[in-house]
């Protein structure tokens, strides 16, 4: 039983946390930010031993409170899968902060502080109260105006419990549970989630942005996870999972637009997250669905999808938001318009936030491509789930998945190619300077991380995932469908780096020095006092979405006189014929 | 045998779509101007244009980084992977186990994601300008190629595109209706699918991307002959007989596509640009109607 022990040095940690949170104001200096990062990377070390051993789930019960009630902690697969990364992604954000060329504000190390602890306590958490606690910490430090969520969860807790029994999660598996008072804690789950998540005022604070990409979105999913596919598993109704899924599809869609269309680099980033967030919930929308109708194959597919989706927002999230806000650091502005040609004067950032754009798009090989692989994959082994009005729901998770994947593919060419690309867009931007070595390493590490989670997913999945999916389904985690190799990344990868060095290496003989022109090449001379050209007539970063449609509908309708039809675009036509032939088809039965 | 046979067609497979997708770009101009009445450009004229940029000494931007250098290549050799994923006249050839076509289609995408970035690295107004609206047409474009070979996978059962095309030949994948809705959208995106390369590029950068651009032509072609065009089609193990036929088949059908996409431009002419949108519009609306009557049809099943 090695992990007894390592529970209590868990709880001891995350309550050290909570109390360097109160101390900060006390302590000089960057030693608040430095004690942070130590507690962080020995929560991690100590998440490792059962991890790797794949150790049974251990249960702690502390007798604190008042008399009748303890505090009840646990360590099971899934939340060992979540809080290492907590810690992980917590030992990034300490050190960041840590690493500044300034001196981190002392409100800035407290909430980081509170908000690690708080998640590491809401993980642990086996009962409603330390849930509530945990979550009441991390929604004051990063998000006060959601201070209802923990309570909701609370609630949701509760309906879940047997009467006369305290909300314990041990109490709440044995005891049969309702159908109709799992979909009301689902729907007070999702809703306290999308108040913890929903898009704050813009403030561009790195601290709040990557404590939400690192910390909030997984734990949101890991509520979800736990509160339905855990502790109501048996009571959920196929119909339940539409809930997150439709909701998840519709976050997704509208974060990867906003994503897209974004005049500032961190606003994109955090919009790339909101994505992220949004897969992870239709994810798990799925995963009920197809668990619901015993169909194992597309639940372990949603699931290794979900958990990609929170490692995606976990690492490249973090990783992204962070770059972002180097970025508007070292060229003094978030402003997508003002930013360009940064490759040369901050190569290590913009190399690091490109991996993480790489990993946050659909792109191969970035991890968010096998997320959307996985998903595309469980679509495929649900197909029988019931009539149409439950197909629809998969129809529209496969357009969510196909239109989110090409908005955020253009979302990441427009941040890169526009920030990063280009000539500098002002004086104040062509004088842009490159991070601390320090921090430039953190970030260079997170992005080798997040390259590597994209080379190797199989690798990470049965680290992180497969404990957990053994419990939450009883089965082991297919990557790959019988009877074929799957997505065969490294195949793929060697196949694109042999024809790539064939294209550079072939027509070397070819090849010629190339000559050096201006940026008046299609020959206009350049203009006068601006001998290298004009750099605001470069792309500013608007005009990367299509006009959405908009139906023309008469302003005035004349009884009398019949008024002219109006005149109806294409796809708007296909859209009516398509309601037409859905509604004869749900008719006709 | 049973692994030389598929391997010496795979390589077959990768030298002949080498061959002939400039060669396919000669012709189909060729065609277009014969249909239109005009005398036409000669057939090989792709070959000596790749020739001539290759000994021309390229003009870079002084503010291009090494993104623009390395972009055109990469962009060749990940639309040449998707190429050679997708069978011609073989089927079950040695990298077959791989070829997925979500896969294959992300591939295309990734292609011109490199395209676009070399373009915003020249920092050239007029590129980045044309950038822009490529970036908008491909937010329309992508999905509805996603979700066509997600109509057509849902059938089958499976990614595989070896084995989506192997069940397509046995008559297999039903409902009828919805594969001619994904081949509609899937031939919408070829018929309009008129990328040029940046112009900032020069020498063989232009070379590279100019050769790009005929290969995503000639695997689109392939994904659409060999998903709702099977005839012919060999086994990779069934010996060279097997593949002479199936190499003559593979030619009948290139040269019919091609023919049939001159005869549109030339009864149509070609679309205009600011129709695209709506165009596209339309090719990813059938998409998801051909994934919906997929889905439907098989819950009622």
């Amino acid at each position: 039983m090695v992990s007894d022990p390592i529970l209590l040095f868990l709880i001891v940690t995350s309550v050290a946390l909570l109390t360097l949170g109160t101390l900060t104001t006390r302590l000089p200096g960057t030693s608040g930010s430095f004690l942070t990062t130590m507690f962080c990377g020995l929560g991690a070390l100590l998440c490792l031993p059962p991890l790797i051993t794949r150790a049974e789930t251990v249960v702690l019960t502390l007798p604190l409170g008042p008399p009748g009630l303890s505090l009840h902690f646990a360590l099971d697969p899934l939340s060992l899968a979540f809080l290492i990364l907590t810690f992980l992604i917590g030992t990034a954000i300490a050190a960041f902060q840590a690493a500044g060329t300034q001196v981190p504000r002392s409100d800035g190390i407290r909430t980081t502080a509170f908000s690690i602890g708080g998640t590491a306590l809401a993980l642990l958490a086996a009962d409603g109260m330390v849930l509530t606690l945990g979550l009441a910490t991390i929604s004051a430090s990063i998000c006060p105006r959601a201070i209802a969520a923990p309570f909701m969860i609370l609630a949701a807790v509760c309906l879940l419990t047997p009467p006369g029994y305290p909300p314990r999660f041990d109490a709440i598996r044995t005891a049969p549970a309702d159908p109709l008072r799992a979909a009301a804690t689902l729907i007070l789950t999702v809703t306290a989630i999308a108040t913890m998540l929903w898009p704050r005022s813009i403030k561009h604070s790195w601290t709040t942005d990557t404590l939400t990409a690192g910390l909030a979105v997984p734990l949101g999913s890991y509520l979800l996870l736990r509160l339905t596919a855990d502790l109501s598993a048996t009571a959920i109704q196929p119909w339940c999972g539409f809930i997150p899924l439709l909701g998840g599809c519709i976050v997704a869609a509208v974060q990867a637009w906003r994503a897209a269309a974004a005049p500032d680099i961190d606003t994109a980033a955090n919009a790339l997250i909101g994505r992220q967030s949004g897969l992870s919930t239709a994810s798990i929308g799925l995963f009920l669905i197809a668990r619901a109708a015993d169909l194992p194959a597309a639940a372990s597919f949603a699931l290794n999808a979900t958990f990609l989706a929170i490692i995606g927002s976990a690492l490249a999230g973090t990783l992204t938001v962070l770059a972002a806000h180097a970025i508007g650091a070292g060229a003094g502005t978030f402003r997508l318009a003002r930013l360009g040609g940064l490759i040369h004067l901050m190569p290590g950032t913009s190399a690091a936030l490109s991996a993480g754009l790489l990993a946050l798009s659909a792109l191969p090989p970035g991890l968010g491509f096998f997320g959307m692989w996985l998903s595309f994959q469980s679509i495929l082994s649900a197909p029988r789930t019931g009539g149409l009005i439950s197909q629809l729901p998969l129809a529209l998770l496969a357009a969510s998945l196909a239109l989110t994947a090409a908005l955020a593919t253009t979302a990441s060419i427009r941040i890169a190619g526009i920030a990063i690309l280009g000539r500098p867009r002002t004086p104040r931007g062509a004088g842009a300077r490159e991070t601390a070595s320090t921090v430039r390493s953190i970030l260079l590490t997170l992005a080798g991380a997040s390259i590597l989670a994209g080379i190797l997913p199989n690798q990470i999945l049965w680290l992180l995932a497969e404990p957990a999916a053994h419990d939450l389904l009883g089965t082991a985690l297919p990557s790959a469908p019988a009877g074929s190799p799957g997505y065969t990344v490294l195949v793929i990868i060697a196949l694109a780096a042999l024809t790539t060095t064939g294209a550079m290496v072939l027509p070397k003989r070819a090849r010629r020095e190339a000559k050096i022109a201006g940026p008046w090449l299609d020959g206009f001379p350049p203009e006068i006092g601006l001998p290298f050209g004009e750099p605001s007539a470069q792309s500013a970063g608007a005009g990367f979405l299509p006009d959405l449609p908009r139906p023309r509908i008469p302003t005035r309708v004349r009884l009398p006189n019949l008024p002219p039809l109006p005149k109806i675009s294409g796809p708007w036509l296909i859209l009516i014929a398509f309601a037409v032939l859905l509604l004869a088809i749900g008719v006709s039965g | 045998m049973s692994i030389v046979l598929p391997f010496v067609a795979q390589v077959l497979h990768i030298l002949l779509i080498l061959a002939a997708a400039p060669t396919l770009a000669g012709v189909t101009g060729w065609l277009e101007a014969r249909l239109n009445g005009q005398s036409g450009p000669p057939i090989p004229l792709p070959w000596r244009e790749l020739i001539r940029l290759s000994r021309k000494t390229p003009a870079m931007l002084e503010s291009t980084s090494a993104v623009s250098h390395v972009a055109p290549a990469i962009g060749f050799g990940v639309t040449l992977t998707a190429a050679i994923l997708v069978p011609s006249f073989a089927l079950f050839t040695t990298l077959s186990p791989v070829a997925d076509v979500v896969v294959i289609v992300s591939l295309l995408a990734l292609a011109r994601a490199t395209t676009a970035l070399a373009t915003l690295d020249s920092g050239g107004g007029r590129s980045g300008l044309r950038q822009q609206s490529a970036s908008a047409l491909a937010v329309i474009v992508e999905p509805a190629a996603m979700l066509s070979v997600l109509a057509v996978a849902l059938m089958a059962g499976t990614l595989n595109l070896d084995s989506m095309i192997a069940q397509q030949r046995e008559g297999m994948l039903m409902p009828a209706a919805a594969s001619l809705i994904a081949l509609i959208a899937l031939g919408t995106i070829l018929v309009t699918d008129t990328a040029l390369p940046d112009d900032s590029l020069g020498g063989i950068e232009l070379a590279l991307a100019l050769a790009a651009g005929w290969l995503r032509r000639l695997t689109w072609i392939d994904l659409i002959g060999g998903i709702f065009l099977p005839v012919g089609i060999a086994s990779a193990d069934s010996g060279p007989l097997a593949w002479l036929i199936g190499l003559g088949v593979w030619l009948v059908k290139l040269i019919a596509i091609v023919l049939a996409l001159a005869a549109l431009s030339a009864l149509f002419g070609r679309i205009p640009r600011h129709s695209l949108p709506g165009v596209f519009g339309v090719a990813a609306l059938l998409a998801l109607l051909a994934v919906i009557m997929v889905l439907a049809s098989a819950g009622m099943a």
